[in-house]
């Protein structure tokens, strides 16, 4: 086996500035080699040499998510569908890839969000070549009964329950539900608890599912660490370059303008610290705008551990125990939002008060550059100390590759961040960060009573 | 730096398949365990055990032992201070105070830096530094791009050597632990929950018996002196390992040792731990509001790493489970097959989830440790044939040991898979410093190397030496705590419906497995009320 990597520390040196230095080139941004190809039939093939002697990260992004689940009663589908693509083909029945994977000790598993979902497997080169083989045979092959499917569907419910112990699921469900009222993202990825409770009914739908979305063409491969890319590249050609599926397409909603703002309030049954949330609608992330990039910047900058709101609610005045911003990444308008885990019921008006504050201020165009500065450096060696390992690589480009839907999204999204400007966080709060377009979910241990 | 408690939006997003006293304290020895449950056909086979779980000192390196892992050609740079301190060295009535203690000196500041300010400082640098306990051990871990070294060595010592003790902070961080145990792990977490209450009935009257973060009433006792004093007694040289990795060199080594060498070198002795019962049969039942039934079970094993038949009897449960793998006996069992839950797991050590990964903590090592399966959340009706389903596939594994192409699968799986399980520098620290306290040098390739000489009947040979179905308990989360308890005095056979057509040869296997006693004794079965759960 040929060892293609390029020494850690020559790759890293070229981003290892110290946070005063110029900015650096775009292509530094993201720090090793990266080769794509595009296959006939779409399927795109991400490789990224790295310093991993004897190990692979082997990852596929499909472009589809709980976006996608458009049609009534199907919300949660794009995960459980996920889970069924782990049930055999007819070269490699249900049980037959798990001896694969047992054979080389791969770390295999999947997950999927609001708009992919990726599978990946994480282990020892020499499996390579047979990761390849039976990889595509299960995307272009999938085949799995109906009984199968309605067993996996409560595995499915499972882990709704799993999860449902946390207000944090009730919270999302709720936030999603109120600020959207046509986009699928109403909906979280698991999805309403009674559609999940239907699916083992929707095997035939399963398999439209899969005929829709599961094509090449929606679907990147991410390969990182040892390997040798020739051979790699030729077995990829041999044993996804016969997939011939086209995509298929629905028509996502679009979600309407909020005019006004909406409210939610969650009574939760049992002992637990209040919340509060914010939720602004806010633009996709597209790579020709720097819209995901000022967002990313704006939850640091709003809620961060080094924002006055942090200083003042957390530290000094102990309202709240957590403040968390999520800015994450979507195909289509989503939200932007703020999280208070609240002290106590009386911290709720004034963590509110002190939001409102935080924001009123931005939008009168007060920023404090240093500390955007101090964000942007965050930013870049936050990518550096989280790219240790090959499958810390390619869950990286996977996830920005397969929302951008480019390649390059992860250097180019980072070189979007470096550039954000003070007066860009004034702009975009003024636009988005509105009363109108804003959702507020309080959330309060329903013994004390709750207050809406 | 913390990672927040709740999960945020974003996390909900993506989902996946996937004590001590500070002077030794008298332990009364535990009571004469009761007469054994009906055994099982495995029990039938297996030799007699002893009735206590002996305290085996681990063993103790020099003091300030530095481990290095050098990589020249790193730009990261690593740090792991591993304490032999831990829980079990909480004084009685203020459990929670090493832990809380670790976190005020973490998070709450130094003489020089308020804890705003240390915020301030490490963020540019997106290093990370954080603490945490466990029974026997506390770790401050610590990460940094070279760029930044100076300032951040200078921080994460501080933080050890000149921490600012401020009444503010340490007022925040004690109501943040209790919140922590009253919200986060009674209410909001019932699989931790449920390992938390098995690890209480396994190790009663036992310093390993409290949960780590407190119990109710400690939390509310401590006060800022209380913590200044036990850091001072805890956190010394002759209880420190030094781990550093990444882009090392002799300097920033001398460095490191010169400036924890202002450490206090000794403090409080060692705590003595007392004998465990390795009696089975008890079950504690959880009682709060939840949509589904938690279980896990286990018993106390003399079996620790650097003991024979450790490796044997660790493959023999990654074979029935391995942690959040899908190639498991339970998992394909109880899930795949029948569709139960989400998943099931058996461990041969205690095990706790690192955190971004499915990898075992490395640094929780103990003295005495448990054998346990975990069974993530059953609809309730379902509950008592989950809990059946595992020790059947326990029990058979013991009778009838491992299939010769499934050993030879699980060979292979770990064969590869341990290799991940090193793949970082906090990781390879930690089995290295866990190597010095188990005495079990280059833990993993010693593991390897003994995969590849196993066969089947050395595995069986071992399985049935050390592995007992009889001797588990077990800890159940649900609503319904009464009816539950019910069934578990009052064993009726389990029956289970499936909502599609199942083969013949698997309804047949039901049917043993749902009329599979439990070894539980009517007497040792408890309700606790979750909201009293850990309050003293």
């Amino acid at each position: 086996m040929r060892h293609r990597f390029i020494p850690l520390l020559l790759l890293l040196m070229g981003v290892a500035l110290p946070v005063a230095a110029a900015e650096p080139a775009a292509a530094s941004f993201f720090p090793y080699p990266m080769q794509v190809d595009r296959l006939p039939n779409g399927l795109t093939v991400i490789r990224v040499p790295f310093n991993s002697p004897g190990l692979i990260a082997y990852q596929t992004v499909v472009r589809v998510g709980s976006r996608n689940e458009v049609e009534p009663g199907r919300t949660g589908f794009a995960h459980f569908f996920e889970h069924m693509m782990f049930k055999g083909t007819k070269n490699h029945p249900e049980g037959e890839r798990e001896k694969v994977i047992a054979t080389y000790g791969f770390d295999d598993n999947a997950f999927t969000t609001d708009d992919i979902t990726v599978y990946y497997s994480y282990g020892p080169t020499a499996g390579l070549g047979k990761l390849v083989e039976i990889e595509a045979d299960r995307f272009r092959h999938l085949e799995y009964s109906e009984p199968s499917f309605q067993t996996e569907a409560l595995a499915v419910l499972g882990e709704y329950h799993k999860n449902a112990a946390s207000p944090g699921l009730k919270v999302a469900e709720e936030v999603a539900r109120t600020a959207f009222t046509k986009h699928p993202y109403g909906h979280t990825t698991l999805g309403y608890y009674d559609d999940i409770k239907a699916m083992p009914k929707a095997y035939d739908y399963s398999r439209t599912f899969f005929e829709r979305w599961y094509t090449p063409d929606n679907v990147l491969l991410v390969i990182v660490g040892d390997f040798d890319d020739a051979a790699l590249m030729a077995s990829v050609r041999e044993h996804y370059g016969p997939w011939d599926r086209q995509s298929g397409s629905v028509t996502v909603p679009t979600e309407p303008s909020q005019t006004q703002e909406r409210s939610v309030h969650v009574d939760w049954p049992q002992s637990t610290q209040p919340r509060l949330v914010y939720a602004w609608h806010t633009p996709a992330a597209k790579l020709d705008t720097a819209n995901a990039a000022i967002q990313e910047v704006l939850g640091s900058y709003l809620v961060g551990p080094t924002s006055p709101l942090y200083k003042s609610l957390v530290l000094d005045k102990q309202q709240a125990q957590e403040l968390t911003p999520d800015a994450s990444l979507h195909r289509d308008p989503s939200l932007f939002s703020v999280e208070a885990l609240l002290s106590d019921e009386a911290s709720l008006a004034p963590v509110r008060a002190a939001f409102n504050a935080a924001v009123k201020e931005l939008v009168t165009g007060k920023v404090d550059a240093a500390r955007v500065e101090s964000i942007k450096s965050n930013t870049r060696y936050g990518l550096l100390m989280g790219m240790e390992t090959a499958k810390d690589v390619a869950l990286q480009v996977s996830w920005y590759a397969g929302i951008y839907g480019a390649p390059d999204a992860l250097g180019r999204h980072l070189q979007k961040v470096s550039e954000v400007k003070p007066s860009d966080l004034v702009t975009f709060a003024r636009r988005h960060l509105t009363a109108a377009n804003r959702t507020v979910l309080t959330l309060t241990p329903a013994p004390a009573g709750g207050q809406k | 730096m913390r990672s927040p408690r709740v999960p945020s939006l974003v996390l909900l997003a993506a989902l996946s398949l996937g004590g001590c006293a500070t002077t030794p304290r008298a332990e009364a020895p535990p009571a004469p365990p009761p007469p054994p449950p009906a055994p099982t056909q495995a029990a039938a086979e297996t030799p007699a055990v002893p009735a206590t779980v002996p305290a085996r000192p681990l063993r103790t390196p020099e003091p300030a032992r530095l481990v290095v892992q050098a990589n020249p050609a790193s730009p990261l740079v690593s740090f792991r201070l591993v304490f032999h301190t831990g829980s079990v060295d909480d004084p009685r009535g203020k459990e929670g105070l090493t832990a809380l203690a670790a976190t005020v000196l973490a998070e709450g500041g130094t003489q020089k830096l308020t804890s705003a300010q240390v915020l301030e400082t490490l963020f540019p640098m997106a290093a990370e530094f954080n603490a945490s306990t466990d029974k026997e051990f506390t770790v401050f871990a610590g990460r940094v791009h070279k760029d930044f070294l100076p300032p951040f060595l200078e921080l994460f010592t501080d933080v050890l050597l000149h921490p600012r003790w401020s009444p503010q902070e340490f007022e925040r961080l004690r109501t943040r632990a209790l919140s922590d145990l009253r919200n986060g792990l009674r209410a909001e977490d019932d699989e931790t929950l449920g390992k938390v209450a098995l690890d209480a009935l396994l190790f009663e009257g036992h310093p390993y018996a409290h949960f780590v973060g407190g119990t109710e009433k400690g939390l509310e006792s401590l006060t800022l002196e209380d913590v200044k004093a036990h850091a001072a007694r805890v956190f010394t040289q002759d209880r420190l390992v030094i781990g550093l990795a990444g882009g090392v060199d002799e300097a920033l080594q001398k460095d490191v040792v010169a400036r924890l060498s202002a450490l206090p070198a000794t403090g409080a002795p060692r705590v003595e731990l007392p004998p465990v019962s390795t009696q089975g049969g008890r079950a504690v039942v959880v009682q709060k509001p939840t949509l589904s039934t938690g279980v896990s079970l286990g018993y106390v094993t003399p079996l620790r790493r650097g003991d024979p038949d450790f490796f044997p009897v660790s493959f023999a449960l990654s074979y029935l489970g391995e942690h959040r793998q899908l190639g498991g006996v339970l998992f394909n069992e109880l899930r795949e097959k029948r569709g139960l839950n989400y998943g099931d797991y058996a461990y041969a050590e205690h095990f706790i989830q690192d955190s971004g990964t499915t990898y075992n903590r490395t640094n929780v090592a103990r003295t005495q440790q448990d054998i346990s399966v975990w069974i993530r959340p059953v609809v309730p009706v379902n509950g008592m044939f989950a809990t059946r389903g595992a020790v059947y596939f326990l029990d058979r594994m013991v009778r009838q040991g491992i299939p010769a192409e499934q050993f030879r699968l699980s060979r292979d799986f770990l064969l590869g898979y341990t290799r991940l399980w090193e793949q970082t520098d906090q990781r390879r620290l930690g089995y290295a410093i866990d190597s010095l306290f188990y005495g079990t040098p280059d833990y993993l390739e010693q593991y390897r190397a003994a995969l590849a000489k196993m066969t089947p009947e050395s595995v069986h040979a071992a399985v049935k030496r050390q592995l007992r179905p009889e001797a588990l308990n077990f800890a159940f989360v649900t609503e319904d705590a009464e009816g539950l308890a019910k069934q578990l005095r009052e064993p009726s056979p389990s029956t289970i419906t499936y909502a599609s057509p199942k083969a013949p040869a698997l309804l047949e296997e039901d049917k043993a497995v749902g009329a599979l006693p439990l070894p539980v004794r009517p007497d040792a079965v408890r309700i606790v009320p979750a909201r009293a759960f850990m309050e003293k």
